[in-house]
Formats: C-alpha cells, sequence, structure tokens
C-alpha cells in the first residue's frame, strides 16, 4: 500500500514555501518553483480528471493541458481571491467538465440519460480500496448529507452535469436541485472544516 | 431563470450552471453582495477539497512532458487593474478584451477556439496545434494588440497580429487560390539577413488560412509569403506574392 501522500490540503501552509507563495515565484518565470507546483498539484488535478472523464488517456490529456495552463497563467493567480490549490482545482474541474460536455453534445438526450443513470459517482468514492484520509473524511462527509443533497453534489462535481441535467436525472424541480447543491455544499465546507 | 440568484451559489461553485447569461447574472449579483461573494468563495474552496480527495498518481511520463513544454509556452502578464472592489471582474474583462480590435479578435478567436476544438479530438498529434490555439488567442485578445493588413493581387489579404505583452505575432489571409496538393504557402520572415522559413499554411475552401503563430522574430522587418513545393523550401524559390510589414515598435 501506497503511504499517503502529503497533499497540501489547506493550500501548503505547513510547507515552506506554500503553493501561493510558488505561484508567485512561477508567474516570474522560475521554474524550479513550477516544479514544487507540480509536485505539489498534478496527482489532484489529474485525480479529479480521472473521475470526471473516466479515461485515463483523455485525463492525462487534460491533466497536461492544465498544468501548462497553470504556468501560463500563474500571474492572474489572486492570493486575495482564494487559495493556490482552490485556483488550481478550478481550472482542472472546468477542463474536464468542458470536454465531458463537448463529447455528450453529440449523444442524444435519452442516451445520455441512461449513461448518466449507469454512473454512480458517490460509490466509486465510497468503494475505492485504497482510501487516503482526505477520502475516508469526504466520504464521512458526504455521508452526512441528505441522500438528494449527496446526490446532486456528486453528479455535479464528479459527473460534471448541469443543474438541469441533475434535475432530470433525478425527476426533481430545478429549484429543488438548486437549493439542495447549495445547502449540501454548505454542508460539505462546514464538515471538511473548509477555512473562509 | 430564478427570482432569486443566490440560490445558484452551490451550482456556481461546482461549474452546473451552463446558461451564460445566468452565470453572468449570478455574478453581478456577487459583486453587489459581499456576503454573497464570500459564501461562493468558501464554496469554491469546498469544490476544490472535492477535488483534492480524488487525487491519484499521475502517469509516470506526464511531469517530463509537461516540463518540456511549459519551456515552450510563453506567460501571461498579470491583469493590471486598478479597480479593485465591486465590478471589479467586468473590469478586468473590459480591459482583457481591447474595445477597438474586439470585432475583429472576436472573429479571429472563433477561428483561434475553433482550431482549439479539432485538436481536443485527436490527441499528441495535434497536442501543438492546440497550444498554438491558445496562444493564438492570447495575442488576439491582448489589451496591446496591433494589426497590420496589406492586400496582394486578386483580393488576397494577409494579416498580422502583433502584441507586446505576449512577445508574439499572428498571421492570417484570405483571399488565397486554391493549391494543388503536391504545393503549399509557406511563410517567411524577412529581414537583413535574408529570409528565415516559417509555417506551411494552406487556406481552407473559402480561401482563408487559419491563424498562425510566427516564430522567433529575431532582426525580421515584414513575414513575407510564397508558393512552395509540398513540404516548404528552405530559401523561397520564388518573389513572396504577399508582404506585410511588422508594425515598428
Amino acid at each position: 500500500m501506497r503511504p499517503r501522500r502529503a497533499l497540501p490540503l489547506d493550500g501548503g501552509r505547513h510547507d515552506r514555501p506554500g503553493l501561493e507563495e510558488l505561484l508567485r515565484q512561477v508567474a516570474r518565470g522560475d521554474r524550479a518553483a513550477f516544479e514544487q507546483v507540480y509536485d505539489m498539484v498534478a496527482a489532484a488535478v489529474y485525480g479529479v480528471a480521472l473521475r470526471v472523464l473516466r479515461d485515463p488517456a483523455q485525463a492525462e490529456e487534460i491533466a497536461q493541458e492544465v498544468l501548462i495552463e497553470v504556468w501560463r497563467g500563474a500571474a492572474r493567480f489572486e492570493a486575495s481571491r482564494g487559495s493556490g490549490m482552490s485556483w488550481v482545482m478550478t481550472i482542472a474541474h472546468h477542463r474536464a467538465v468542458d470536454r465531458v460536455r463537448s463529447a455528450q453534445a453529440s449523444i442524444d438526450r435519452e442516451d445520455r440519460v441512461a449513461r448518466l443513470e449507469a454512473r454512480r459517482p458517490y460509490d466509486d468514492v465510497a468503494e475505492s480500496v485504497e482510501t487516503t484520509l482526505e477520502q475516508e473524511r469526504l466520504r464521512r462527509c458526504l455521508n452526512g448529507l441528505t441522500e438528494l443533497q449527496r446526490e446532486s453534489v456528486t453528479y455535479a462535481y464528479y459527473g460534471g452535469y448541469t443543474y438541469r441535467e441533475v434535475a432530470e436525472l433525478l425527476k426533481v424541480p430545478l429549484a429543488t436541485v438548486k437549493t439542495r447543491m447549495r445547502d449540501g455544499l454548505i454542508r460539505m465546507r462546514d464538515c471538511l472544516g473548509v477555512e473562509r | 431563470m430564478s427570482s432569486d440568484p443566490h440560490t445558484l451559489a452551490g451550482a456556481y461553485a461546482m461549474y452546473a450552471v451552463e446558461d451564460a447569461d445566468e452565470r453572468r447574472a449570478f455574478e453581478e449579483h456577487l459583486s453587489r453582495c459581499p456576503e454573497c461573494e464570500e459564501e461562493a468563495r468558501g464554496l469554491r474552496e469546498t469544490a476544490a477539497r472535492l477535488g483534492v480527495a480524488v487525487a491519484q498518481e499521475p502517469p509516470p511520463g506526464l511531469r517530463d512532458r509537461v516540463m518540456a513544454e511549459i519551456g515552450l509556452v510563453r506567460q501571461l502578464p498579470p491583469i493590471l487593474d486598478p479597480a479593485s472592489a465591486p465590478g471589479r471582474r467586468a473590469a478586468a474583462r473590459r480591459a482583457w478584451w481591447p474595445r477597438a480590435a474586439t470585432g475583429l479578435a472576436a472573429a479571429c478567436l472563433a477561428v483561434a477556439v475553433g482550431l482549439g476544438v479539432v485538436a481536443v479530438r485527436a490527441n499528441d498529434a495535434l497536442q501543438q496545434e492546440r497550444l498554438g490555439g491558445q496562444r493564438i488567442a492570447a495575442v488576439l485578445a491582448a489589451p496591446d494588440a496591433k494589426t497590420v493588413t496589406r492586400t496582394a493581387g486578386q483580393g488576397a489579404k494577409g494579416t498580422l497580429v502583433v502584441s507586446r505583452s505576449q512577445g508574439q505575432v499572428v498571421f492570417f489571409s484570405s483571399g488565397l487560390a486554391a493549391l494543388p496538393e503536391s504545393r503549399t504557402y509557406q511563410l517567411w520572415r524577412i529581414g537583413p539577413g535574408g529570409a528565415v522559413p516559417d509555417r506551411l499554411t494552406r487556406p481552407d475552401t473559402e480561401g482563408r488560412t487559419p491563424p498562425v503563430v510566427i516564430g522567433e522574430l529575431g532582426d525580421a522587418t515584414k513575414i513575407g509569403v510564397t508558393v512552395e513545393p509540398a513540404g516548404g523550401s528552405r530559401q523561397p524559390s520564388a518573389p513572396p506574392l504577399m508582404v506585410v510589414p511588422l508594425p515598428s515598435a
């Protein structure tokens, strides 16, 4: 069993220098700083791409694109607006979801719903054999949600579905899905102890 | 669309709002509501944690490829935006899209984005193409982008877009005659030292060549276009059918 990776869950505040400072160095063209950034974020970037895309080849392609974008756009990172990790993960998640959506645009609606129903993003998290501490915590927090909150959050984040699609799939009104996504995520925030 | 945009905070943080107008309305709402902005920020951090929790060791070759590739990618400058509080993002967007060149840039951007999409469908072979697409988009959208257009006989038109902040030049053209498979258009960087071979390019069915990024400029003062045998030449085999000067500093 692989030892648990030291992921900078809080933006690397325990390490020196932190991800935010490293990104500032990267913005000035510092390749050595970028290597450290790579080591901090690559597994998370690849992981989220893989979870959303479910295809190692595409996930790798997206991860590469995202990491290059981190290099290219480091000057656009503003620490006042959030942690370095959330900046990187936002890029990664958006790219992966964009890829899924462009691929699915060609699939007709019924097919898509069938595929959607076949996808159980939460179960994957629960059944993952090798669990890190962070995964355990995530699972515990997800278990603290109502079923509808949990499904709304996991279909949206890990499945890449829009709230309209989630409403369609779960056969609940749009307003309900929006509300469940918000209160579900708020509960996750409080459970995970996200710093604000 | 909801009467209370605020309920969108969760969906927004998870990128589950696909309608651009709806997203924009929510962002405007955030800019007027500091507590909402604060909540949005906490939810964005939370969403990031959902991603971090599913981290997976990436394939071993990725690191080397990324490290090699960053050597080819020019970094973006920071957005210099004096305004700081509400509406800041809208201001940043305005600064990012030069007003005068917006129409042209948008049109070209559509082409560049199109290139990106095509490349996305394929994989490694088109990797460079896609990177090119990103660089092209950055040049065309740069606030300091300047364009120079020259026409040549029979409605052919070549355009250079130059951005000093991006340090790059993009060329595209229209009205070029179709060529047989055995021939290609080739670009040249022309300076006091002669012509340096650059990209090969082919027009689409409407005679337009897609935007391409020109290589290291060195002492080049203009970009020329010639017709060459497929595969390109090391020296131009005929005088250029079109020459576009680079704008001076």
